[in-house]
This record gives C-alpha cells, structure tokens and sequence, in this order.
C-alpha cells in the first residue's frame, strides 16, 4: 500500500492517508507554480520604476513583485513538495501506474517519467538559483539568473501540468 | 528595476561565499547529466520493492510476485551524492580556476540534457 506510518492509521483510513497527503502536495505545487510564475514574469518583462510608476493593470501589477524576495520561497516549497511527491509516488507506482499501463495510456506515463526527471535535475539547480539572487546586484549574473529562472518556471509549469493530467487519468475516485 | 531591489548578501554570509558560490554552480553543472547517465544505464545507488517495503544496495530485479523495483530513489541518490562530491572537490580548487566555469553551463546543460531523456524514455512514446 506505499509508505504509510502505522500509528496513523489509528486514527485516519489509508485513503484518507493518502488522500491528505496528495492534496498538500498539491497545495504546495499552487504554492510554488505562482512563485516561480511571478518571479518569471519579472525577469521576463521588468516593470521599470520610472516610466511605469503608476497605477498599472493587471498583468504590470503581476510583474512589478520583488523578485528576490521569492528565491528562498520557492527553494524551500521545490524541495517539500518534491518530498511529498516522492512519497506518494510509492502509492502511485503500485496503484496508479500498473494500471495505466494495463490500459495502454503509455504516452500518460512516458510525460510522468519526464515530470519525475525534471523534478529531480531541478533539485541541483536550487542553490546557485538561491545564490544568484541572493546576489542579485551583481551585474555578473543578471543573464544566468534570468534565464535559469525561466528555466526553472518552464519546469514547474510542465511539472504541475503532468501531474494534473495523469490524476485525471487515474487519480481520486478511479 | 524592481526585480533586483534587495538587501546585498552580507559579508560572512552564504550567500556572500565564493566557495558555496563554487559550490552551487559545479552541482548545478554535474546534477543533469550526472541523473542523465544514471537514468540511461539504470545505476540506482538502491532498489526499493514498494510491495514488500524491502531495499535492496544497487540494482535489483523486482522480486517475482512482489510488485515491481523502483529505481529512481535510487538514481536521485546517486546524483545528489555525485554531483556534491564533485561540487566540494571544485571548492578545493584556485578561485581563479573555478571562475572560469561559464556560468550560463547551469542553465544550458539541463535544457540539453532534455531531448536525451524524452529519448530515453522511448519506450513510452508510441500508440
């Protein structure tokens, strides 16, 4: 039945359990999709001060956040929801894959393989991440920061989606 | 711009060391292609059987009627332990040397690294 600590089962079914565990994980991918989404956009399209200090729409008010505020954020929410991704993944490798695979959705588990080897290479990349903008007046690493930041967000959105799709294939209820 | 408005890294601090600096940028450089390789010749560091909750060191075949092996435990080790060994022997090096690394390595090899996976996994990709 996957990782389940047994005293906990005294007080809450397996399916709860799990049921718990997959919602927070779920939670904290929101979490760190919106983090990484906002830090993007303003590396992408930087609101400069001057010429757009005003009210603003929207999207200028989705861009203008303080960028390195978030980096410490969403290094801490990388690695807590891979942690509950990784646990649940027990469960999913004995409930949830051998029947996809019985019903031949092989594409399905092919872009979760993708997810799985995206989460894991993105866990290395967070303390230079972490260090780039920590130091983030340094002329010297606007580029790799810029871009590894893009990086990261186009990771997290491929991430979050794939796993979306494959609840929908197999997830609460089936 | 208000992307880079923060408070500098103080002196002494992490986020000020050239040697985490080293440090971050050799495991963000050896991590994708480390998991690459580990991926591509299935070297976990562990087996784990989730149907009988046993691990087994280094590769293992699914236990019959047991449910099947689950190596990418075992892959994540391998790379996290490799790519910070490698990380901490760079620290060891000559500033100077390790500046020259190209920074933009830490972005580029894990786009690099994706057509090789999605090949990888070719298995998968049919109808």
């Amino acid at each position: 039945m996957g990782l389940v600590p047994d005293f906990l089962l005294d007080y809450i079914t397996v399916n709860t359990y799990w049921t718990i565990l997959f919602t927070v994980h779920a939670l904290l991918a929101v979490a760190l999709l919106g983090a990484l989404t906002h830090q993007a956009m303003s590396v992408l399209a930087p609101v400069r001060q001057v010429a757009d200090a005003g009210p603003g729409g929207f999207v200028t008010r989705f861009r203008a956040v303080q960028g390195a505020g978030y980096a410490t954020a969403v290094c801490v929410l990388w690695i807590v929801t891979f942690i509950f991704g990784a646990w649940i993944y027990t469960k999913y490798r004995m409930y949830v894959r051998i029947p996809i695979e019985q019903q031949g959705y092989w594409k399905t588990q092919g872009f979760f393989e993708m997810k799985e080897h995206l989460a894991s290479i993105g866990l290395g990349l967070l303390p230079i991440y972490w260090y780039f903008w920590k130091n983030a007046r340094n002329q010297e690493y606007d580029s790799p920061r810029k871009c590894l930041t893009v990086l990261l967000a186009a990771m997290c959105w491929f991430i979050f989606l794939t796993g979306h799709i494959v609840n929908n294939v197999r997830g609460f209820g089936s | 711009m208000s992307t880079t408005t923060n408070t500098p890294a103080s002196p002494g601090s992490v986020a000020a060391s050239a040697t985490f600096r080293t440090f971050a940028v050799v495991l963000a450089i050896a991590t994708p292609v480390i998991y690459t390789i580990c991926e591509m010749r299935n070297w976990p560091l562990f087996t784990y059987h989730p149907g009988i909750n046993r691990v087994d060191f280094g590769w293992a075949a699914a236990v019959r009627d047991q449910g099947p092996a689950m190596y990418w435990y075992g892959w994540i080790a391998n790379t996290l332990i490799g790519s910070a060994v490698l990380g901490f022997i760079a620290t060891m090096l000559p500033e100077n040397a390790t500046r020259r690394i190209p920074l933009s390595l830490v972005w580029i090899l894990p786009i690099v690294m994706i057509p090789i996976l999605v090949y990888a996994l070719r298995f998968f990709w049919r109808w």
